[in-house]
């Protein structure tokens, strides 16, 4: 299947929303070839259940639909080491208005942090945004643009329009980061933008490894 | 779809709203164009003649379907006229204003429509239009009395704003530059920068084009059309009205990022267009690409006779992303037997107060195959410099075969040597800064 056959039918099975919800972005994504933490998606009013296949430390997150930032709202818990507090972390969310459930997730590695996102730009259609994360681009903006769909090629020149890209090459004795792996994120997020189909992507963060990367947050919305 | 020459080279143009009083717009544009190489009807029907051309009552009483056609009548008057239009014009220019500008969007769409139901193609409203000094084509209401407008050039200037089009065309003659073809196009009714960087990409007279935009309409047209452009010649861009941010109330961080300017740079460093950051920077582009071909690489060599200025070249080159590589070890030893001990061998090569003009033969010759580039500043204040140095460079130009420009400081000679520089195709700024950000769009591909 074509990534356009695959996010139709995606849209398909979701006619009754706008606004996705992050454990929905994550599968569609992983169908793309894009990694993320293990985890499961707990209903509410359902329990945990009894055996899971994950492994402790987790994290249990708030899904909702309406709430555009979980930890603002304190809907994100880390570093969950045992059932008991897994049990009441999901307890405690489910409460939270509009909650819709609970995703439960490993607990991942810390790595360096990116965004890759996308949008639906009013002069230049669909277009691909690459960003160092964490205070960077709240605090420097910086972040680079790009027509959708891009090269490979393209995708690494927009790794290195950034500053942060030489802390992403190995900084001060750093190891370097997997620029192999965001380009691949890139190239691919610029691809479902370009079908048109969808408003915007937002992968943010993206934890980035020597080897790899995972897809710690994601949020997609259709026009 | 009709093809610009008609625009460009009109072999017949029609001017509605002529008027024989040269205190008026209408007169002032009929009494530019009689300069055409082709027949002009000036069309008023208080009057039988204007400027010794016949007149007519309307553009439906002309004898032969005109190429252009020149609007100047009030705003609410346009839609009648262009209706008129049909069959008889190619191409109507509307010089008036009164449309989407002051928010009259109704009536602009209105003649929209009027252009595909008569086939007529437009260009504006609110603009000032055309000047082809090769067709002795100019439809601006500027009298030649006030605005002296540069001569036959290579020059291309595409503007959405006739003001910035005015002034630019007095800093271009005043550069010594000539143009090929000016077009304001004012609201893009129809024409739209795009459809002229198609038509200059083709344009055996345009070597270089500079282009003003506040708004593109289709980003993606404009981006393809300036990629193509991009490959045949030098384009640059200046992009006004960058303070705009991105959508406030957006659900994604991605949609709060991303601010119109700064997408909008972005894809141009994508695509490899150039761009000038402030309109100096676009005159300055405009020189230097006018003068000379660009060339790869970014490495760049700084020949002063003041430390001072050649610090502040190096200065620029780093934030302009150029390389001020150190001289190699061979050709500083050459360079130290040859000069005075105090002279400072590095990157700047700095000949100091005492410099006499044949050291910039010496070390020019000695760094020639070692860079990309080369800024040759010269204070004219000192007695050693003469006018031989115009010489040295353009022997040098000739021989490196890549780009050179100049920072000539004020004083003395400094005008003389100016002229003969330019007349030579070595561009010279007014500031060690300036120069360095005109070689670096020479070097722009080199990246």
């Amino acid at each position: 299947m074509t990534i356009r056959d695959k996010v139709e039918k995606f849209l398909q099975l979701q006619v009754d929303r706008k606004v996705f919800r992050e454990h929905e972005v994550k599968n569609l994504l992983r169908g793309f070839g894009i990694n993320s933490p293990r985890g499961m998606f707990v209903p509410r009013g359902a329990g945990i259940p009894s055996t899971f296949n994950l492994s402790y430390p987790l994290v249990a997150k708030l899904v909702s639909s309406g709430i555009s930032s979980k930890s603002d709202v304190g809907g994100v818990q880390l570093g969950i080491g045992n059932g008991d507090d897994l049990q009441r972390a999901v307890t405690e969310l489910s409460r939270m208005e509009n909650a819709e459930g609970v995703l439960v997730e490993e607990m991942a590695q810390p790595g360096f942090e990116v965004i890759v996102g996308g949008t639906s730009d009013f002069t230049f259609g669909p277009i691909v945004m690459f960003g160092m994360g964490g205070f960077f681009v709240e605090l420097f903006r910086d972040v680079s643009f790009a027509l959708a769909p891009l090269t490979r090629d393209h995708a690494l020149w927009l790794v290195g329009e950034t500053k942060g890209e030489k802390v992403l090459k190995g900084f001060r004795g750093k190891p370097p980061m997997d620029i192999d792996a965001i380009a691949d994120i890139i190239v691919t997020v610029s691809e479902i933008m370009a079908t048109g189909l969808i408003r915007a992507i937002d992968l943010n963060p993206v934890a980035l490894y020597p080897s790899g990367a995972l897809v710690l947050d994601a949020k997609m919305t259709r026009p | 779809m009709t093809s610009l020459d008609s625009l460009f080279y009109p072999k017949s143009v029609a001017l509605i709203g002529a008027s024989a009083s040269e205190e008026k717009l209408g007169g002032i544009v009929l009494k530019n164009i009689l300069g055409l190489k082709g027949r002009v009807y000036p069309v008023n029907p208080a009057y039988p003649e204007l400027m010794g051309l016949k007149a007519y009552p309307s553009i439906r009483d002309l004898p032969e379907t005109v190429d252009l056609s020149i609007v100047m009548r009030p705003a609410a008057e346009v839609p009648e006229i262009l209706r008129q239009h049909a069959g008889k014009a190619r191409f109507a220019l509307i010089v008036s204003a009164g449309f989407a500008e002051i928010g009259a969007s109704v009536l602009q769409e209105e003649l929209a429509q009027i252009g595909r139901n008569t086939g007529v193609r437009l260009v504006g409203p609110n603009c000032l239009g055309i000047y082809n000094p090769y067709h002795g084509l100019d439809t601006m209401f500027l009298p030649h009395s006030c605005l002296k407008k540069p001569g036959k050039g290579n020059v291309a200037i595409v503007s959405q704003s006739g003001a910035v089009v005015v002034s630019l065309l007095e800093a271009v003659r005043r550069s010594n530059i000539g143009v090929s073809k000016v077009c304001n196009y004012g609201n893009a009714v129809d024409l739209d920068a795009p459809d002229v960087y198609e038509y200059l990409a083709e344009d055996p007279e345009t070597g270089v084009v500079i282009s003003y935009l506040e708004s593109v309409g289709n980003g993606r047209r404009f981006i393809e059309a300036a990629r193509l452009l991009g490959d045949v010649k030098p384009l640059v861009v200046l992009k006004a009205g960058k303070g705009t941010s991105g959508q406030k109330a957006a659900f994604s961080h991605t949609g709060r990022l991303a601010g119109s300017y700064e997408v909008f740079r972005s894809i141009l460093r994508q695509f490899r267009v150039r761009e000038a950051p402030d309109y100096d920077s676009l005159l300055d582009a405009a020189k230097a690409l006018s003068c000379q071909r660009p060339a790869p690489g970014k490495r760049v060599c700084i020949i002063t006779n003041g430390g001072g200025a050649g610090v502040l070249a190096a200065d620029e080159c780093m934030r302009a992303g150029l390389e001020v590589a150190q001289l190699p070890e061979p050709v500083r030893e050459m360079l130290r037997s040859t000069f005075p001990p105090f002279y400072v061998l590095g990157n700047p090569i700095d000949l100091t107060g005492q410099v006499r003009t044949g050291d910039y033969r010496v070390a020019l010759d000695g760094v020639r195959q070692t860079y990309d580039g080369f800024i040759i500043i010269a204070l004219t204040g000192v007695a050693g410099v003469t006018l031989e140095l115009a010489e040295i460079m353009r022997d040098f130009r000739t021989a490196a075969g890549k780009p050179v420009v100049a920072h000539i400081a004020q004083g003395g000679i400094a005008g003389k040597l100016t002229t003969l520089l330019e007349k030579s195709k070595i561009p010279v700024f007014p500031s060690p800064e300036r120069a360095v950000r005109a070689l670096g769009m020479l070097l722009h591909d080199g990246g």
